[in-house]
């Protein structure tokens, strides 16, 4: 079990795919800064003051992590700042799930979609367990990263 | 964490630092975000508007909501302490436009029985709060005054409609604090900082002509009203639309 959850074949997609998604989640943010500062103010856990350099620094951080997973370029510090962005992701809409603050997460889409209280509080659990999922397509590249030099061939 | 490992991990943080900045100096001007924001009650999560089912239609009730088709919301207001209004040159020359520089007063708890309350407002200048939220009736009736309105939303959305000689003034956007100082400019006096102003923006739980409010009254507009059902609320009743980037 432990090969196959190191092997190349799966590390490399797992990289690819994970790469993707974070590119892909980057430029409609990067794209519309003011829609993506007022999804972050939405949350109610970053200081005002915060907000707007939130909304211009993260996608940036997000699409060079994904895509540095994606070119093989520098894996192990992208996949450590992918981590620590799906962790925050994960906490920040925990918490507002716990005070009943629906909001759109704004991973994928900055735009005000209209949804029902009910609809978005649906979507936020959606949102925790994908984000979830992510986390262990970076747990895997960790576990691949750390096994890589026991199965290089002895000099 | 290898140490190299730490060290690339800050060099793409400090790079995505650096396109940010570079990437929002070269933004259109509905684009770019000021570095740093003003937005209140950015940590206070925002009560929950609570809706009150139509009471069953063979209930023999004959209070104004058991009539109506929609069912009544009851808003919870935001609160706040009450304090003194700066005069209008410390406003901007001590806080800017920084809406936190003054709390907004508490509103008397909004009830929205029925969906069409005749326009019985007085529409005076009510300098100890930051507005006032008010129904299609009242929004209609200033507007026919040519009061003036100021549309919250995004320009681009503003651009595919919005009501015939609303100004456009995103909150969102890094030029709102220019075209608030400008609107001081055009009002400089205390008779003019009276006269009525209407804020709307997407109506629901959009907060965005809310915080316009706070903005215009941390620096001395005594009488705006926030439509509170706002633009969506204005489609329906079949009002004028504008279209364009022009009021």
């Amino acid at each position: 079990m432990k090969r196959y959850l190191s092997h190349p074949w799966l590390t490399i997609r797992v990289q690819l795919a994970l790469g993707a998604i974070f590119v892909i989640a980057a430029i409609p943010k990067i794209a519309d800064p003011p829609s993506f500062a007022h999804m972050i103010y939405n949350y109610r856990l970053v200081p005002a003051s915060l907000i707007n350099l939130s909304a211009l620094v993260m996608p940036w951080v997000e699409l060079l992590a994904g895509l540095a997973l994606i070119l093989g370029v520098w894996k192990a510090a992208a996949r450590n700042v992918i981590g620590i962005l799906l962790a925050v992701f994960i906490i920040a809409i925990s918490i507002n799930l716990f005070r009943d603050n629906a909001i759109d997460c704004g991973c994928f889409n900055v735009a005000d979609r209209g949804k029902t209280h009910e609809q978005r509080i649906f979507d936020m659990k959606v949102d925790v367990v994908r984000d979830l999922g992510m986390l262990l397509m970076v747990a895997q590249l960790w576990w691949a990263g750390k096994r890589e030099p026991d199965e290089a061939p002895p000099t | 964490m290898k140490q190299n490992t730490i060290f690339q991990a800050a060099a793409i943080v400090a790079a995505g630092i650096i396109l940010a900045l570079v990437a929002n100096a070269f933004a259109s001007r509905d684009r770019k975000v000021s570095l740093v924001g003003t937005y209140p009650n950015a940590l206070k999560v925002p009560a929950r508007e609570v809706a009150v089912a139509p009471a069953p239609v063979a209930t023999p009730v004959t209070q104004t909501v058991a009539t109506t088709t929609q069912p009544a919301t009851i808003t919870v207001p935001p609160t706040a302490t009450t304090t003194t209004q700066p005069t209008a040159t410390a406003a901007i020359e001590t806080v800017g436009l920084n809406p936190n520089a003054k709390k907004p007063a508490v509103p008397a708890p909004t009830t929205t029985a029925a969906p069409t309350p005749a326009p019985t407002r007085e529409f005076n200048a009510h300098p100890d709060k930051p507005y006032i939220e008010i129904a299609y009736n009242d929004v209609k009736a200033l507007h026919d005054k040519n009061v003036l309105f100021l549309d919250a939303r995004r320009t681009s959305v503003y651009e595919q409609g919005h009501i015939p000689g609303a100004r456009t003034y995103s909150v969102w956007e890094s030029d709102i604090d220019d075209k608030v100082n400008k609107l001081f400019a055009e009002r400089n006096d205390q008779t003019a900082q009276n006269l009525p102003i209407v804020i709307y923006c997407s109506g629901g739980d959009c907060e965005d002509s809310h915080m316009l409010a706070q903005k215009l009254w941390g620096i001395q507009f005594n009488n705006v009203y926030v439509y509170k059902d706002g633009f969506p609320d204005w489609q329906q009743h079949g009002a004028p639309v504008h279209t364009g980037a022009n009021p």
